[in-house]
């Protein structure tokens, strides 16, 4: 049987057409894993099926549409474009299908948006809008470039040169900057010496996420090449987009691995885990409160490292050479957990949905911007469950989900705390 | 009119019969149901011959009763619209036992003295009702969904496949018997389900409306090595009912069934009119009877779990309950109720329902469990009204497949040569089933009267069973005047 | 527009414009292949359409308000609940209405008398979920967690578990459907109240028309509720655990245990199923495929084939497992109790232990049935049968033998005689056997060794589950019942004249063999010259024959 070259480089629609045509509607992409499947509530991971029942809004309704758009059958409308970009791309379908299947459902997801970028039929407006910003000013809110590093306060102590460097990212450092202060205080609590980028622009996430692959790359050059010349062994993120970024996109987007990036990427949650481990960081003062975590996709199922690949596929779709799927099982599950529970007083109860099974809070990826009723609904979604256990402060490691369930909460009038977990860690320590 | 000749030049002329006392056998029972009229008594000796039958009065529109038993008590046998009845008495052939597959074939005619003792010639028993008489049809007693006395199985369907002759004639095995050449094939006759549609479905509790049932295939056990009947008397019926749902859905017992005084006393009674009032005095209001069974190996260590089990509910969680293997003041019942559990009421006797005043009419239906007290006190408010007095009244409670529902008996006991008495007794069964309708009692089936009672509430059941049972009988010669037909 | 525009505004009326679309977009969503179960092969090319319109109604009364708005304008319309019994459960002509049932969710739990109520969108990990709070249990089919119970129960519905929880038409319970002609049909205890807790008719038992063993396929009308027994289980839990995709179910030992022997011969295999039989034990009793070995190793596609491909025809037929599911439903004695009569059992046997796990991978929460795609991409079962041991342990072989000329485009299986296991503590035998096959290659002959299985079961005398609907009516028709196919289409005449449900179901697969040219030299059966359908079925699919013949 003859076979088929193809590689996992989304700039080509065609390198996902096996994957789209051997979806078998099962839908585990769309329900938590059966497993783990909690019963008549709070049964589906879905972000973007749950704002809209349609099957074309599920995974599997996007690789027959996905089919189709590669095969020219199906041309570009509003609706479509609603489709493909009513999604956080959140990684959740990912991992339900490779319970499985092994299909590259992420990657087919997207290739269609930069297929709608190529055809020049996306991104959405507002992206295009951010994309300005971004080109212009270096961050997506279109703000002053000159005020990226007002949340730096006169207690923080910033190293010109050190071997960790914090890359803050533009939600911390223009909206949230609690985020990056607490990071910040953090780092300097364990004594460690950290050094910011010298000139930080964005990560590109929104970028890569709506299909605009040449603007990420060019970022990703440019803040590669940054930190190289900083000689930073470690990037250091507070925000999980960020490190998705860093770790998985930048070397998707270079055609290399993440392990040959030069430099290694870590969050906040991986070192705080290892602070804890190795006394460097301790949580002494008791936080009463009853708290969950929310895992961050961008941290968790969306974080297995990146490896490049091209091959042949051939007899029964088996693949030549081999293929390490990322199957979403490296994600950063067990750091946050062990560092919240090592904090004293707090009454850490877990969620319905965890871990590679969570509900996304369906701001990220350019889904706020777009369609901020998505976002909302997922939140309140999410926020319902964290009634349902009865926790008083929901935790994240990411400034857009905390953001999302800030504002779905006060829309909703919740008494629900959303915290970051730079916050909560600051909150333990002695000041 | 009906022609003797053809009728007997299907079945041969041996087999055809107008005689009156054959005419006057058939055209009553042991309910409260009228007599009919019936023109002819047919006996078929094969599926062929009922197809034959079967397609001559859809021809000719004549009405067709079959019958399988020998005593009938529901009413269901009685002709409402003259025409023959057609009497599978002679197709009474075991026709196979398979000890490896679990399971008998017989045919329409078998009884159930007939098969019980076949089968344990081999060592096999069968999941029964409680104590059918030895000369019912065991084919019949399934179709119409008798409920048995166990309460373990998953399952409380023991027909697999089987044959049918629709109405028009045409002789059709269904589900996995339905292979070119059964039995005489590599299927069986495990599956009573298909194919195509279920069309089992469509002739269960049909009261022969839907067409004959000539053979079916059936679940049989191997006979348990040993057992333990435990006894627990019952004052409190709502109490003894959270105790079921206490322990059946933890598997545990074979047979279980819970019977009043009245009825219990003249089950067990030996000389009857000389123990039954004793018995009755000095039976508790209700007793739990539960069999424990120890089955082909290691029989003692399956009865120890149960026990086991037993035990600490009633310790921990029922003490007011008194479990024992033996009815205090009653020695040796257990040997002689295990033994009417697993037999037909024996033929030579007057059935046990009929003992005490010569006739019985029994009201049945399923229900929650938890319902079941509510339901006797309605029967019991009830009773005075009529005269009858509320200690005369049996009642038998069934539990069903770990108690998710039960069946609800109460028997009206009277004597059926005092005309006035029975009248009474029908009045007192009508209102009854009205009342319990009202409340919730499932009479899944509903003989003689108490069907339009319950069809009323039914109306797109019926428009749609109506017009499934004219594609099969299109013109309604199969028991009519029966069901909503 | 491809469903007319009055019929179009009077179904949004119904449901509102959020859940009705035609928008080429999202009936592209519904399209039934590609991939998915009987892939690639040729009735899904042939028959599947995407639909004219999707409507998703939220109750009972909104799907009874669609059906009579289809019946009006004369919309042909397709229920589906899950999509993923590929292209049987998919629009089969043009211009279609696909009634999607997910919003159909309702849930409410008996537990005092053990049934779950409910709606067409619940599927079974959820339903399983909620048993297992309290202390009950039932199957999850071969169509898998994600599966509706409700699609599934009326079509199969079984599972290892069933050598104790029995079969699929036994547990369904107070039912709600709205029929073709847009009636709405309760059965059971819901005949005469609101209670659903009975599933007897009143009288004859309209549960006959739901499903025929391996169900209707959704030409019969649309079931919208069904209270569904639970049986009981145990109290403990049995806790998840590990990441996707190595996730388990870790088992109360004391309560709940898997072992696994393997027996000298196939003889062994067999008496052992009747001896547990016999002796009422185990929760499940079942022979593993030595393929499924394999893919429960294989860290993936290609490990598998490493793995597989080492196996020879010899091994493959000297693998005689017992695999059993022990379970202490009273109390912990009982598993004791259990396990020492199976162990009495294999000693007598000469059955020696495998290792097994104290975890659940398959079968209490999942049928695993997605990993079936992962060998090859497409897959089928042409037969799983419910029959009684007595076939089930025979019918594998004749299938693997006729399954020989077509390897390839079969996946080459060592001559696997598929799988079999005991239902009702041995009452009944299951045997299914499944192909696999790479949809990118010729699939010719996976269509040919379809319909040849049909002509195999009946020479051979075997019950089978591909009948009805799956096969050609008028192939299998006369050799069963006989002729139960002329009932069941006076039945689809009686309550869908003008078969409006699903068309041209039952009919599909004689549509198939008719429109595909390379079916043809296998119709050696008698068919009618012409289907008998209404005359606006025949005008329509002629000219859409027409039409795809001209585009070629």
């Amino acid at each position: 049987m003859p076979t088929t070259k193809f590689s996992l480089d989304t700039a080509d629609i065609n390198n996902f057409t096996y994957d789209m045509s051997r979806c078998i509607k099962c839908k585990g992409c769309y329900w938590v894993e059966h497993t783990y499947q909690p019963g008549a509530r709070f049964s589906t991971r879905c972000p973007s099926n749950v704002w809209n029942d349609f099957d074309s809004y599920g995974a599997f309704g996007k690789m027959r549409i996905g089919l189709a758009v590669a095969e020219g059958k199906l041309e570009w409308t509003p609706k479509l474009l609603e489709i493909i970009y009513s999604d956080p791309l959140c990684g959740a379908c990912d991992v339900g299908c490779k319970r499985n299947l092994d299909l590259e459902i992420e990657l087919s997801l997207e290739a269609l948006r930069v297929k709608a970028v190529q055809d020049g039929a996306g991104p959405m407006p507002v992206h295009k809008k951010i994309a300005d910003n971004i080109a212009k000013k270096h961050n997506v809110y279109g703000a002053a470039h000159e005020n990226r590093k007002q949340w730096v306060t006169d207690d923080i102590k910033i190293e010109e040169k050190a071997d960790l460097l914090y890359f803050v990212g533009c939600t911390a450092s223009y909206g949230n900057k609690e985020i990056a202060q607490s990071t910040a205080r953090i780092l300097n609590a364990s004594r460690t010496p950290f050094m910011l980028m010298p000139e930080e622009w964005c990560c590109g996430n929104t970028l890569q996420s709506v299909g605009m692959l040449d603007e990420a790359r060019a970022l990703a050059k440019r803040n590669i090449e940054m930190v190289k010349s900083t000689g930073a062994k470690r990037v250091l993120l507070s925000c999980a987009e960020g490190y998705r970024m860093w770790k998985v996109e930048y070397p998707k987007l270079l055609d290399i691995a993440t392990a040959d990036l030069g430099f290694e990427v870590i969050h906040l949650v991986e070192f705080a885990d290892e602070a804890l481990k190795n006394g460097s960081l301790k949580p002494v003062k008791p936080v009463n409160v009853r708290a969950t975590y929310h895992d961050s996709c961008s941290i968790s199922r969306l974080a297995d490292p990146w490896t490049p690949y091209s091959g042949e596929r051939g007899w029964m779709g088996m693949v030549n050479p081999r293929l390490k799927r990322r199957r979403g099982t490296q994600g950063l599950y067990a750091q946050p957990r062990n560092v919240i529970n090592a904090i004293p007083g707090i009454d850490f109860v877990e969620m319905i949905r965890t871990r590679e099974n969570a509900f996304c809070c369906g701001a990220g990826r350019g889904t706020k911007e777009a369609f901020p009723s998505l976002a909302s609904s997922s939140a309140k979604h999410r926020l319902e469950e964290v009634k349902e256990i009865g926790a008083e402060v929901l935790v994240s490691a990411c400034p857009w989900c905390k953001n999302n369930f800030a504002q779905a909460a006060s829309d909703s009038g919740d008494s629900v705390k959303v915290m970051d977990f730079a916050e909560l860690i600051l909150a333990s320590l002695d000041a | 009119m009906i022609s003797k000749e053809e009728l007997a030049g299907i079945v041969g002329a041996e087999n055809v019969s107008n005689a009156d006392t054959v005419l006057l056998k058939y055209s009553h029972d042991h309910s409260l149901v009228p007599a009919g009229r019936l023109e002819y008594v047919v006996w078929p000796t094969s599926s062929e011959q009922v197809g034959e039958v079967l397609k001559w009065a859809n021809t000719k529109n004549i009405p067709v009763v079959p019958v399988s038993s020998q005593e009938h008590f529901n009413g269901g046998a009685v002709p409402r619209q003259g025409g023959i009845i057609l009497d599978l008495s002679k197709m009474n052939r075991i026709l196979e036992i398979d000890k490896d597959l679990k399971k008998t074939r017989f045919e329409a005619g078998v009884t159930w003295g007939q098969l019980t003792s076949e089968l344990a010639k081999n060592g096999m028993r069968i999941i029964m009702p409680l104590l059918p008489h030895a000369d019912r049809s065991v084919l019949t007693d399934n179709l119409e969904r008798e409920v048995p006395t166990n309460t373990v199985y998953d399952y409380g369907e023991p027909m697999m496949a089987f044959e049918v002759v629709w109405p028009t004639g045409d002789v059709f095995r269904l589900g996995s018997a339905s292979v070119d050449g059964y039995p005489d094939s590599m299927s069986k006759g495990g599956n009573p389900s298909g194919p195509g549609i279920d069309f089992y479905r469509f002739v269960q509790g049909a009261q022969g409306t839907m067409g004959v049932v000539t053979w079916t295939n059936l679940k049989i056990m191997f006979e348990t090595k040993k057992d333990k009947v435990f006894f627990v008397p019952v004052e409190d019926l709502a109490y003894a009912q959270e105790f079921l749902y206490r322990i059946l859905p933890r598997r545990v017992g074979q047979e279980v069934v819970l019977l009043n005084n009245t009825d219990l006393a003249a089950i067990i009674a030996e000389d009857f009119d000389a123990e039954y009032e004793k018995l009755r005095a000095t039976l508790p209001p209700w007793t739990l009877i539960l069999v424990v069974s120890g089955l082909v190996r290691r029989p003692d260590e399956k009865i120890a779990y149960e026990e086991k089990l037993l035990r600490e509910v009633v310790k921990n969680e029922f003490r007011e309950l008194h479990l024992s293997d033996a009815l205090p003041g009653f020695p040796g019942l257990g040997n002689k109720v295990l033994s009417l559990l697993r037999n037909p009421w024996p033929a030579h006797l007057t059935y046990w329902k009929n003992r005490w005043l010569g006739a019985s009419q029994s009201l049945f239906f399923i229900a929650r469990p938890e319902m079941a007290p509510l339901y006797v006190d309605i029967v019991e408010a009830i009773a005075p009204r009529y005269g009858y007095p509320v200690a005369d009244i049996g009642s038998y409670i069934q539990p069903i497949e770990h108690n998710r529902a039960c069946q609800v008996e109460f028997t009206f006991f009277y004597d059926d040569k005092d005309t006035e008495a029975k009248a009474r007794i029908a009045a007192l069964y009508r209102d009854t089933a009205q009342a319990l309708i009202g409340e919730g009692a499932l009479f899944t089936r509903p003989y003689g009267e108490l069907a339009p009672m319950v069809y009323e509430r039914a109306a797109n059941y019926v428009m749609a069973l109506k017009r499934v049972k004219k594609l099969f009988d299109p013109n309604n010669i199969m028991n009519p005047g029966n069901l909503c037909f | 527009m491809a469903i007319v525009k009055e019929a179009y505004r009077a179904l949004e009326a119904v449901v509102g414009a959020k859940y009705l679309s035609d928008d080429p977009a999202i009936c592209e969503g519904y399209r039934s292949g590609p991939g998915g179960y009987e892939a690639g092969l040729g009735y899904e090319r042939v028959m599947t359409r995407i639909p004219g319109a999707v409507i998703m109604p939220k109750t009972t009364e909104e799907v009874q308000q669609i059906v009579k708005i289809c019946i009006r304008y004369m919309v042909p319309y397709v229920p589906y609940s899950t999509g993923f019994y590929g292209p049987r459960s998919h629009p089969h002509i043009d211009d279609a209405l696909l009634v999607d049932l997910k919003r159909l969710n309702d849930f409410e739990f008996d537990e005092k008398h053990w049934y779950a109520n409910v709606g067409s969108g619940f599927i079974y990990a959820q339903f399983q979920e909620e048993c297992l709070k309290r202390g009950g249990y039932g199957v999850i089919g071969g169509g898998g967690a994600q599966a509706s119970v409700i699609a599934n129960l009326i079509g199969d519905g079984w599972s290892p578990l069933s050598h104790r929880i029995g079969l699929p038409h036994r547990r369904i319970l107070g039912t709600e459907m709205v029929l073709p002609d847009g009636e709405i049909l309760k059965t059971g205890s819901l005949a005469v109240g609101d209670d659903p807790f009975w599933g007897d008719g009143i009288g004859p038992d309209l549960r006959g028309i739901l499903r025929g063993y391996t169900g209707l396929r959704g030409c019969l009308g649309i079931v919208t509720k069904m209270a569904v027994k639970v049986l009981p289980f145990q109290p403990e839990r049995l806790e998840p655990t590990g990441i996707s995709p190595d996730t388990a179910l870790a088992l109360p030992e004391k309560r709940v245990k898997w072992v696994n022997y393997i027996m000298p011969s196939k003889e062994e295999q067999v008496r052992a199923m009747y001896e547990i039989g016999k002796a009422e034990i185990a929760g499940a009793v079942t022979k593993v495929p030595l393929f499924w070995r394999a893919i429960a190793k294989a860290e993936c596609k290609e490990e598998f084939w490493d793995l597989w491909l080492k196996e020879t025809p010899e091994s493959v037929a000297n693998f005689h497992i017992v695999r059993v599911l022990l379970i202490g439903f009273t109390n912990e004695e009982q598993l004791e109790y259990d396990e020492k009569v199976f162990n009495d059992i294999m000693q007598e046997l000469g059955g020696k232990p495998r290792r097994t796990k104290p975890s659940d991978e398959s079968w209490i929460k999942n049928a695993d049935s997605a990993g079936m795609w992962l060998m090859c991409g497409s897959y089928v079962s042409v037969d799983y049968v419910i029959e009684t041991l007595g076939q089930a342990t025979e019918h594998g072989q004749v299938y693997a033998d006729l399954k020989k000329n077509y390897t390839p485009p079969l996946m080459p299986d060592h001559g696997d005689p598929g799988w079999f296991q005991s239902f009702e503590l041995g009452y009944q035998g299951y045997s299914e056997f499944l192909i696999y096959w790479d949809q990118d290659e010729d699939t010719t002959g996976v269509d040919h060794f379809y319909l040849e299985t049909s002509k195999m079961n009946i020479n051979h005398r075997f019950y089978t589950s591909l009948i009805g609907p799956h096969q050609p009516m008028y192939l299998t028709g006369p050799k069963y019942g006989p002729n139960y196919h002329e009932w069941m289409l006076k039945i689809k005449d009686e309550f869908d004249p003008m078969w409006l449900c699903h068309p041209p179901v039952p009919f599909a697969h004689d549509e198939f063999v008719k429109r595909a040219p390379w079916m043809h030299k296998l119709e050696d059966w008698e068919s009618p010259r012409e289907f008998p359908y209404p005359q606006w079925l025949k005008e329509k699919m002629a000219a859409e024959v027409a039409a795809a013949n001209a585009k070629k």
